[in-house]
């Protein structure tokens, strides 16, 4: 196996499981977000947290696929490494991004549930008699 | 609450356009709106003292809770469903005295601010 293969697979590897690692701590840990933006609908929070969950794979996997080609030969296993370096690194902040980003529309969706159904901000000056219609 | 009246005033251009804007916005609460001192504002408030609601912004709950002035405008956006935040945000007791002061400052200098925009008065 040249250097390059072994490269291309541990990338794949190493990117893949990074990418399942994530995606479980946001299935995980969202969960408890939806069911309270759902108002305890359990079955809505896990269908919507399922489909957030596949497009994050998508998305992730994606990316690990278009950025597989290095472009240039490998002469040596440290630059093996190097490359291989890059190319997780590279992994890992688009992971990083969607992370946030998925963090930022839970938290998104969470804040418009708190805001329905409140109490005025100030309270009323005077009170008017109303002219009922006949 | 169901809906919320807005007695604006008619006569004043960055009203009506105020009121063309918030007309196509996605309301938590209806918003009806009546030229302020008018008959029709008369007739629906006997009792209200329809020269002040010539000074600033009124709005009258259902229940028949007047907001007069800075607070009306907070009610306003509290009635919009992308803007309730807003109006929690500058009611809070750090941000409300700054409110007050800026909506007041737009609500006396309204016709200025209208014809140096070029809405007519």
């Amino acid at each position: 196996m040249t250097i390059e293969i072994t490269t291309y697979l541990l990338y794949l590897a190493i990117s893949v499981a990074l990418t399942i690692w994530v995606a479980r701590t946001l299935h995980k840990n969202g969960r408890v977000f939806l069911v309270d933006v759902f108002h305890g609908n359990e079955a809505l929070a896990d269908s919507v947290n399922h489909l957030l969950v596949v497009g994050f794979y998508l998305i992730n996997f994606g990316y690990v696929c278009m950025a597989l080609k290095l472009g240039y030969d490998i002469a040596s296993p440290k630059e093996g490494i190097e490359a291989l370096s890059v190319k997780v690194g590279w992994v890992l902040i688009v992971l990083g991004g969607m992370h946030f980003f998925n963090l930022f529309v839970f938290s998104r969706m969470r804040r418009r549930k708190t805001v329905h159904g409140q109490r005025p901000p100030v309270g009323p000056d005077e009170f008017t008699p109303v002219h009922q219609e006949a | 609450m169901f809906y919320l009246t807005v007695l604006y005033d008619s006569d004043c251009g960055l009203c009506k356009r105020a009121h063309e804007w918030l007309a196509e916005q996605p309301k938590m609460v209806d918003l009806i709106f009546v030229p302020c001192a008018s008959d029709e504002a008369r007739k629906r408030y006997p009792q209200l003292n329809h020269e002040l609601t010539k000074n600033d912004l009124t709005v009258i709950r259902d229940d028949g809770a007047v907001y007069f002035g800075p607070k009306a405008w907070l009610m306003v956006l509290w009635a919009l469903s992308r803007y309730r935040e807003w109006a929690y945000r500058l009611s809070t007791p750090e941000l409300l005295p700054t409110t007050k002061r800026v909506v007041s400052a737009i609500s006396q200098n309204r016709y200025q601010i209208s014809r140096a925009t070029g809405m007519a008065r």
